[in-house]
């Protein structure tokens, strides 16, 4: 099944940036995923709300956009998960210090995306809230 | 160069020592005038040297087309080298020239799918009492499933099975995986318990900073005498106890965050009894992610289903039973994600 994004900007305190996954996120389309939200920073997005609404499913990879997206969005070059081992040693920044971080925010996850995110720990980094109003007037 | 087909025969092969086993691993190809058309691996080939590696030359007669060069450990560069030589030379015959993407894009796979195989165990120990199982299938872009089943160096009575998936795919995750699995065994070997073995190679991965992806993994410990069960889960699947006196399978519950992500990990431990007939199965999401043209997922019930129907069977069997319906249900589809399953039966 294909992942579908669509992209709004709203105003809550800051600038803020929705967008909306609506889909499945796996291995097929994560990197893109990235893409689009390194394509958001380059032209100025420095709040974005991930609305998990629409996401019926979320694969191993797709945590790794997740992450990838909280590390574009602080202004760190993310690390291209295509590329090798060069590119793996050039890391700086894992999670663990990351988990204050505001700049990326979720909201709506459905229970089975919900699921992976607290089995694997994700849910540490980010904010979750139940719906898209709670999250924009959070940021 | 256009309209003549290459022949096998054609191909020379270049066999040099390694004398740097410290460069890493790679592959680079060439087209006849030296030029890099892609370079695929660690440091993405900026040391190979055609000196120190292995390579191929795709040659039309006295002519020089390409080379592929390799350089890193020869069980593995060995075989990519000749079969993207192949490749190579099937794409110079069928478009009269090299497009640089797809010679990049065959580069990794191959590199990446040979990592991947060099490090899948293919025998089981033999363990009197028990019986072990698996089955381990790479996806086309190669995702980073492994495996592991050993008994410990310091106690040979007890059993260590390791299952893990790292996030992502392609090179990265192969890399990744080849970096991982002889650090969790090596932890594991040292451990007091599987949370102890979890926690030293996340702290491996975390101070090290090896990664941009993350490690999903399973770690268990059976004391073979008495057949109990420790198992400490870090943000992987959850593995299946088939009881063998009939009653429901049931997941073992309980798991922390994953490895490579966060400084401290809370592990946990859940512990069970195995005993005669019992089966535990241990899985990656390979399994239940397999998907159908039209999107539907293989799903937990589906796997329940089929262990339902396995019951008195082997480990084996078991094994063979769910790879097989995994492949029954996905029809025609490519598998999007490695598919791992380890089952151990006591008999």
């Amino acid at each position: 099944m294909a992942l579908t994004t669509a992209v709004e900007e709203v105003t809550g305190r800051v600038p803020i940036t929705v967008m909306a996954l609506e889909g499945e996120l796996d291995a097929s389309n994560f990197e893109r995923v990235i893409e689009e939200a390194r394509g958001l920073y380059e032209r100025g997005t420095r709040h974005l709300l991930l609305d998990l609404g629409g996401l019926a499913f979320i694969a191993s990879s797709g945590l790794v956009a997740l992450h990838s997206i909280v590390r574009t969005m602080r202004g760190e070059a993310p690390p291209d998960p295509e590329s090798g081992w060069g590119a793996l040693h050039s890391l700086g920044l894992d999670v663990s210090s990351g988990s204050s971080q505001s700049e990326v925010q979720l909201c709506a996850p459905q229970p089975a995306v919900a699921r992976v995110l607290q089995r694997t720990g994700l849910d540490r980094l980010f904010t979750i809230h139940p719906d898209r109003d709670a999250a924009i007037a959070a940021f | 160069m256009a309209g003549n087909p290459l022949s096998r025969e054609t191909l020379r092969p270049i066999v040099a020592p390694f004398d740097s086993p410290g460069t890493g691993l790679s592959i680079v190809v060439e087209d006849a005038e030296g030029r890099r058309l892609a370079a695929a691996g660690s440091a993405a080939g900026e040391d190979a040297d055609v000196s120190t590696s292995v390579g191929i030359r795709c040659a039309e007669g006295d002519e020089i087309v390409g080379r592929v060069i390799g350089c890193g450990a020869a069980a593995i560069v060995g075989p990519v080298v000749g079969s993207l030589a192949a490749s190579l030379e099937a794409l110079v015959r069928s478009t009269g020239g090299v497009d640089p993407t797809a010679v990049r894009l065959e580069s990794e796979l191959a590199l990446a799918r040979q990592i991947q195989r060099s490090f899948v165990p293919l025998v089981p120990p033999e363990i009197p009492g028990y019986e072990v199982a698996s089955h381990y299938e790479a996806a086309y872009e190669v995702g980073g499933d492994f495996f592991d089943v050993f008994r410990l160096m310091s106690d040979p009575t007890r059993l260590a099975i390791v299952i893990a998936d790292v996030t992502g795919k392609g090179i990265a995750a192969a890399m990744l995986m080849a970096f991982a699995r002889p650090l969790i065994h090596a932890a594991v070997d040292n451990a007091q318990a599987p949370a102890d073995a979890l926690l030293r190679t996340n702290r491996i991965l975390v101070e090290e900073r090896r990664s941009a992806l993350f490690i999903t993994a399973l770690c268990a410990i059976v004391d073979l005498a008495s057949g109990e069960l420790r198992l400490s889960n870090a943000g992987h699947e959850p593995p299946l106890v088939v009881p063998g006196d009939g009653s429901p399978a049931r997941w073992l519950e309980g798991s922390g965050p994953l490895i490579g992500a966060f400084g401290d990990l809370d592990l946990g431990e859940c512990r069970v009894e195995l005993a005669p007939g019992d089966t535990v199965l241990l899985y990656t999401d390979g399994v239940t992610d397999v998907r159908t043209s039209s999107g539907e997922r293989f799903g937990e019930e589906r796997l329940l289903a089929v262990l339902d129907g396995c019951r008195g069977e082997t480990a084996r069997q078991t094994v063979d039973s769910i790879a097989a319906s995994t492949r029954t249900f996905q029809g025609e589809m490519p598998a999007a994600d490695d598919v791992t399953i380890v089952a151990l039966r006591r008999t």
